[in-house]
């Protein structure tokens, strides 16, 4: 065979894009004269990725002015600050939505829907000016949006009154936050302003991971984490919450962070789409490999997993993960009532990262005692819960013929209605290798379409065009497989890739509904979110008044950009018109972070 | 099998349906036994059910209010159509009614009957067959069929053998320029076959002995476009065979009811 000439090529670089491409050597110095830079010991970081060199690359230094909202309760972001000079303030308690230039679309009543249907705007994506800005002169709000250095900023109008009305704390010079957030893809759980003029310095994840070399900080950042959070995350897990405080305290100490796979999954999506199932499957990294014996319960805390089993020469999907999900509990359990004369149960599935993974993993000493008298039996899988309810009736049997004390046995603890999230399997591998080769799992409001019922009346489409002024938000194309069709429209994704980086925060989570809602009139037209959303389910759209005039920036003269996406509807008192328009069951928005509600919908058509 | 399938749905539909046709068939024959004139009661019935499936149509022009979803308003809208041709037998048992303008109205709702019925059966088979090929917008038919018609231009012009040559650009000017650069014909949109299709495709199989291999090649790329292009007019076919149903429907349904309200004045008005 004819062995053909390699072509040269020069490898990708770490750091070949800096966070901020101005930071320079006189930058790098300062940071290092300061703390806790300063007593950083600069041999405990590898060669190839030096203090410095994470100093320059993926750090940025964000200089803020009085009253400027630094981050928003409810982001999402990939990096954490630290204040360097002056002082910001942390909100006690949430800011009123209106304070952050979010004032929630108003429910319309039947008679404004029908009114709104009946005088649909002849102009495309036509808006009044108070849609547009926060800073036009008709409007009184209660921020505004100023220009900081080279990027936008938003600020509290009435800094001094939200100062006193509200409960702060405040954070100096050496103190970090938002840090949890930018490692474990959680919304940021409080607003953060400005007080005074302030020099903070904005570290991206990946800086953090490295800076982890450091003992210290890595300790700091761990204990933290432990102190404030980790009894939060454990609580919040279903088979936790009724463990006891002293046992609580306990699993926390044993609890082991661990991530695999990377954060910024939404960046390889593209390439990695497009690879053969099994090729995918192999490059995800193993987090716990069936066959094995089960040392760890493993809680999901935020990414997603893959479960899979050895078929031939590859491996199958069984089923997939996500956040607050559980693995390895059925083996777990098994093995902790198992009768000593039995082989142990071994892992059945292979666990891995799909993109990202965050988990808690637990081990197994501690589940079998900690945790596992206080679970329900109906919490665990049937397997175990059957064994449980056999070695229940035993020790009870030898308790009558008085062979034994009585003592509280799990079995015995009442049963509540509560499920656990192990994952569902679907029973179609085909389907699930679908839904997690193409992210789909991410999708918390996928617009699925039953291709054998849908009769391509695009009812769907004008019902959206009508709910929002003539502007569908959503074409009836996607992603097929065998009869159904994911469309193109905003899942309302569960790690909502797109809400990073938003300079102004006007894509964010709504908490009551889930919906990830974007504020236009504080909407910089950046881009940002549509470049981020792995699904290209976001368009930036030129906006024109109702006379369909564009509107342009006073000073740059350019035309005014807006981001527009799926948001199910919310200010109408039908929910997402596409789906009540629907004339024959065919589409559905569904939790596609569950197998089980696909399931259930598939079947009810079957 | 879950409670609320469609199955399920279905059994309880058709149960409710007949139970509500029954009783209405039992007021009649009772009221037939008193010797009592029993056109008004079903003429009434007949009216009502009429103006409430009419209402169907306003439903899907406001998806917006919150009146219930529009697939539930279709399976009110199928068994409600059920029960009105039951009553519209007991209403003109000779299916067709005296006089010029009650014939007429007959005929409408006959239609509107008969259209009903198959877009109850075309809405739920020809989904299945439009799956069954590549997935195309029936706005953007005409547009992808232009692309088609220019890629295959293209193949053609990009032929360098010399033999080949001229045997493809025959049989491109003969056979295949008129069915890329053309709509379907009408035969076709009505009743989509593979005859075309076949034809062309064998047309192609049988010159590739006059072809050497580039030829070859280019014949087998033709062969792709005229099964895409016949993907594609089927698509066109089915999803037009579709909208002009309810185009036809909706019309009936509109004739049928002003019709009927006139029907049901004049009968007020004879019976004093």
């Amino acid at each position: 065979m004819e062995v053909e000439d390699p072509i040269a090529v020069r490898r990708p670089q770490r750091w070949r894009t800096p966070m901020d491409a101005s930071m320079n050597d006189a930058d790098v110095l300062w940071l290092r004269s300061r703390e806790p830079f300063a007593n950083m010991d600069a041999k405990s970081f590898p060669r190839s990725v030096p203090l410095e060199g994470v100093l320059r690359n993926d750090c940025r230094i964000r200089r803020c002015e009085p009253g400027e909202i630094i981050v928003r309760e409810g982001d999402y972001g990939d990096s954490a600050l630290l204040v360097m000079a002056g002082s910001t303030n942390v909100m006690v308690d949430s800011l009123p939505p209106a304070y952050l230039g979010r004032s929630s679309p108003q429910k319309l009543s039947w008679f404004q829907s029908l009114r709104q249907s009946l005088r649909r705007a002849v102009v495309v994506e036509s808006r009044d000016p108070e849609e547009v800005t926060t800073n036009h002169a008709a409007s009184h709000p209660s921020t505004t949006i100023r220009q900081v250095d080279d990027r936008p900023a938003i600020f509290l109008q009435d800094f001094n009154a939200v100062l006193r009305d509200h409960a702060t704390v405040e954070l100096g010079p050496g103190e970090l936050f938002g840090e949890v957030a930018a490692m474990y893809r959680s919304p940021r759980t409080a607003t953060v302003i400005a007080a005074t003029e302030a020099t903070l310095l904005e570290i991206r994840w990946q800086g953090l991971e490295i800076l982890r070399h450091d003992k210290r900080f890595a300790d700091s950042l761990d204990l933290h984490y432990r102190k404030h959070w980790l009894n939060v995350h454990l609580r919040e897990t279903p088979l936790l919450r009724h463990l006891p405080e002293a046992s609580l305290v306990r699993v926390a100490q044993a609890t082991q962070l661990r991530s695999f796979g990377r954060v910024e999954w939404n960046a390889d999506f593209d390439r990695i789409r497009t690879l053969p199932a099994e090729q995918q499957i192999k490059s995800e990294p193993v987090v716990c490999e069936a066959g094995r014996t089960p040392t760890e319960l493993v809680i999901i805390r935020s990414g997603f997993g893959r479960l899979s089993q050895h078929h031939g020469d590859s491996h199958h999907t069984t089923a997939y993960l996500g956040k607050g999900h559980i693995f390895g509990l059925e083996e777990l359990a098994y093995n902790s009532v198992r009768p000593t004369n039995t082989p142990i149960l071994s892992l059945q599935n292979t666990l891995r990262a799909v993109g990202f993974l965050d988990t808690l993993m637990i081990p197994s000493e501690t589940f079998a005692t900690d945790i596992m008298p206080h679970v329900r039996r109906s919490e665990l899988p049937a397997r175990a819960a059957d064994l449980l309810l056999q070695s229940t009736e035993q020790r009870l049997r030898r308790n009558d013929l008085g062979h034994n004390t009585p003592q509280t046995t799990p079995a015995s603890l009442p049963e509540t209605d509560s499920g656990n999230d192990t994952g569902q399997p679907l029973p179609q591998t085909a389907l699930l290798e679908f839904i997690v080769q193409s992210r789909l799992n991410n999708g918390r409001q996928a617009m699925v379409i039953d291709l054998h019922r849908c009769t391509r009346c695009d009812d769907c489409v004008k019902a959206c065009g009508d709910a929002h002024n003539g502007n569908p938000r959503f074409v009836r194309e996607g992603l097929s497989h065998e009869r159904l069709q994911v469309v193109q429209a905003c899942m309302q994704c569960s790690d909502p890739v797109c809400m990073i980086g938003c300079p102004t925060g006007s894509i964010t989570r709504d908490l009551d509904s889930g919906v990830v809602q974007i504020y236009e009139s504080i909407c910089v037209g950046c881009g940002s979110c549509a470049e981020a959303c792995p699904y290209d389910n976001i368009r930036m759209v030129e906006v024109f008044d109702r006379q369909g005039r564009p509107y342009r920036d006073l000073t740059s003269d350019l035309p005014i950009v807006k981001a527009t996406k799926c948001d199910m509807c919310s200010h109408l008192p039908s929910g997402p018109a596409c789906t009540a328009a629907c004339p024959h069951d065919a589409l559905v928005r569904i939790d596609l972070t569950e197998s089980k509600p696909l399931q259930e919908w598939l079947d009810l058509r079957s | 099998m879950p409670l609320h399938s469609f199955r399920n749905r279905r059994r309880i539909a058709l149960a409710a349906t007949f139970m509500a046709l029954g009783v209405m068939f039992a007021i009649v024959w009772v009221q037939e036994g008193w010797l009592a004139d029993v056109s008004l009661l079903t003429g009434g019935t007949l009216l009502t059910c009429v103006l409430l499936l009419g209402l169907f149509g306003m439903r899907r022009r406001l998806p917006m209010l919150p009146m219930g979803s529009a697939s539930t308003w279709t399976q009110v809208h199928i068994y409600m159509g059920f029960f009105t041709t039951g009553v519209y037998w007991m209403h003109v048992p000779d299916l067709i009614g005296n006089g010029i303008f009650e014939g007429a109205l007959s005929i409408i709702f006959l239609l509107v009957t008969a259209s009903g019925f198959y877009g109850l059966y075309a809405s739920r088979t020809l989904p299945k067959r439009l799956t069954a090929v590549e997935v195309h917008h029936f706005d953007r038919v005409h547009w992808h069929r232009g692309q088609i018609a220019d890629h295959a231009r293209q193949l053609l012009e990009e032929v360098s053998a010399p033999v080949g040559k001229p045997v493809l650009a025959n049989y491109y000017t003969q056979h295949l320029n008129p069915f890329f650069n053309s709509r379907p014909p009408l035969s076709y949109v009505m009743v989509p076959t593979g005859r075309r299709r076949r034809r062309l495709l064998s047309g192609l199989k049988n010159l590739e002995r006059s072809l050497e291999s580039e030829g070859r090649g280019t014949a087998g790329r033709f062969a792709g476009l005229v099964q895409l292009r016949d993907n594609l007019d089927y698509q066109f076919a089915l999803q037009l065979r579709l909208r002009l149903w309810v185009a036809f429907h909706s019309m009936l349904t509109l004739a049928l009811i002003t019709g009927s309200m006139i029907h049901g004045l004049m009968a007020l008005g004879l019976a004093g």
